[in-house]
């Protein structure tokens, strides 16, 4: 099933951060930009697990500051999951 | 501003818990028409007074934190006038920890704080100084590195000394009913920065101040705020909220429901299973598990000497530095080894006390409930102040019956669900992603707990709704 990445993590964003969907390009940072702190940081990592029933690693939680970020991040899981 | 024919609402909050009002002066603030729905006869929830024979308890809830300069509490309470409403002092020192071997104290001042920790544990010197700095200025993406930290974790970060880990863990083990083994690392570290390091802040006339303050300003921006009021149902249509079913008022249509209540009741009552249509969601909360309940006992004194006792500090009791066990002990309410509070209140005329304790139920509490108070009574006599008896005028105490019949929480559940990093930042339960227009509130949206944790909560829901609307204005005018 192919799955807009970015479209469904700048759906995630805009829930956990009350930020309209058009607000958040890929270049904004979730904690300068979107008033992101750490919960609420926890709270889109745990949303992006369900969403594409992936793990994120504790290490490369930090890693993902932007919606670009995120989206390079969930790609190569799903892509390591597939050539699984 | 959006809905305009009579006894209907933009928002209905369920609950007049802080989280619940804070939410609801934010949004009546900025014009929204709100109403808050409260089962209870007063706003509070857990942070409410009560008056026997003349002296006057707080129920549950018996002081703050989060009110440094840049704390949460702080800035809600000036952006909504609160502070002009409410005399807000702070006891020094907040809390004293006594063991078997040593006793430490939560000043006012950080620095003398540490002092005192670094001088009963020399060898932790260093330690305790970066754990409190670490503390005070914790960086979030630490604390997104470490989601599945346990506070256990956290401590072996900085200290060798068993009994260090346990003392500054045996706080969290009573505001927040876990052990550092299962607490995670970001609710521990807050817990321990706004309940002890920035803990302390009491209103003038007790806690129900607070509530009471927050309704008075809600009524001032335009909120309807009505008491004795159950509601019945949230009702649902193709998976968005239309309003709200009161038992007397009938049904309240909505745009915005806002659940200050527990997310069983939310969810299995309210709305119902059947019109869930996220079954994986019901299945992770059935699994999910509530924080422990607290049975507190409340005394009226009388011809209390000042010289005495230290008022408007809080007494922790640590008989055992094996904070496993106390929790596991819990179950066998064996108070000589349970996790205790003891507290002369500001007033100088009432003590306040608790220990964590299982839900059982309203029978066995019937059964029960003299034969703990005495025995609190008893051990608070030989730990805390030994003449207690010839002072005591009034006598009583909430079980987790009591907490449940009045405020609805789950089991009677002290702090939402349990604190464990399992447990942590789900966005479901605070905005489920399945129903539109439905929000939760306080402490079961596993964010936070105690009175910061759900002013966070009720602020942000605030925000996020706020938002939302702020678009739909613009899109109007463009």
């Amino acid at each position: 099933m192919a799955v807009n990445v970015e479209k469904e993590i700048v759906s995630i964003i805009s829930e956990v951060s009350g930020f309209d969907e058009d607000e958040i390009t890929s270049e904004k940072n979730f904690f300068k930009d979107l008033e992101v702190d750490s919960i609420k940081a926890i709270e889109i990592t745990v949303a992006i697990e369900k969403k594409f029933k992936v793990s994120v690693r504790d290490e490369d939680v930090p890693k993902i500051t932007t919606v670009k970020e995120a989206v390079e991040l969930v790609n190569n899981l799903l892509n390591q999951k597939s050539s699984k | 501003m959006i809905q305009t024919h009579k006894d209907s609402y933009d928002a209905v909050i369920i609950g007049a818990g802080m989280g619940g009002l804070v939410c609801g002066c934010y949004l009546a603030k900025a014009g929204i028409k709100v109403l808050i729905a409260e089962q209870h006869f007063k706003p509070g929830g857990y942070c409410t007074s009560f008056k026997r024979q003349g002296f006057t308890f707080d129920a549950a809830a018996h002081s703050f934190g989060g009110y440094r300069k840049d704390g949460i509490v702080r800035k809600v309470f000036n952006d909504l006038g609160i502070d002009k409403k409410v005399n807000i002092t702070r006891y020094d020192p907040s809390d004293i920890i006594i063991t078997p071997d040593y006793n430490v104290t939560f000043y006012a001042d950080l620095d003398k704080t540490i002092n005192d920790f670094q001088s009963v544990f020399p060898d932790e010197r260093d330690g305790i100084r970066d754990f409190f700095n670490f503390i005070i200025n914790p960086d979030q993406k630490f604390f997104m590195r470490v989601r599945n930290w346990t506070f256990q974790n956290l401590l072996d970060n900085y200290f060798k000394n068993d009994k260090l880990k346990s003392i500054i863990s045996f706080p969290l083990l009573g505001n927040g009913a876990l052990p550092p083994s299962l607490m995670s690392a970001l609710i521990g570290a807050k817990i321990f920065q706004e309940f002890l390091v920035d803990g302390g802040y009491y209103p003038e006339g007790g806690m129900q101040a607070l509530p009471d303050a927050l309704a008075e300003k809600f009524k001032e921006f335009g909120g309807d705020l009505r008491l004795s009021c159950s509601v019945k149902k949230i009702r649902i249509k193709d998976n968005m909220v239309t309003g709200t079913v009161m038992e007397k008022n009938g049904f309240i249509p909505s745009k915005y429901v806002i659940s200050n209540c527990d997310s069983r009741q939310t969810f299995l009552s309210l709305i119902g299973r059947s019109k869930i249509s996220n079954k994986d969601f019901l299945d992770t909360m059935n699994n999910m598990i509530p924080s422990r309940s607290i049975f507190i006992l409340y005394l009226g004194l009388n011809n209390l000497c000042t010289e005495e006792v230290k008022s408007g500090t809080n007494i922790w009791l640590l008989s055992n530095y094996n904070l496993d066990n106390t929790y596991l002990l819990q179950h066998e309410l064996n108070l000589d080894n349970a996790c205790t509070m003891v507290r002369f209140m500001p007033n100088q005329k009432a003590l306040l006390a608790f220990v964590n304790v299982p839900f059982r139920n309203k029978k066995y509490w019937d059964v029960n409930k003299e034969k703990v108070l005495e025995s609190f009574i008893k051990r608070i006599e030989e730990k805390v102040f030994p003449e207690l008896t010839q002072h005591i005028k009034y006598k009583g105490a909430a079980t987790p019956f009591t907490l449940y019949k009045y405020t609805l929480n789950y089991k009677g559940a002290a702090y939402g669900w349990a604190c464990m990093p399992s447990q942590l930042g789900l966005p479901d339960l605070r905005k489920p992603s399945f129903i539109q227009g439905l929000y939760l509130t306080g402490h079961w949206t596993t964010q936070g707990i105690g009175i910061p944790g759900v002013i966070y909560s009720g602020h942000d829901t605030a925000k996020l709704i706020l938002r939302k609307e702020q678009r739909h204005t613009q899109s109007v005018l463009n």
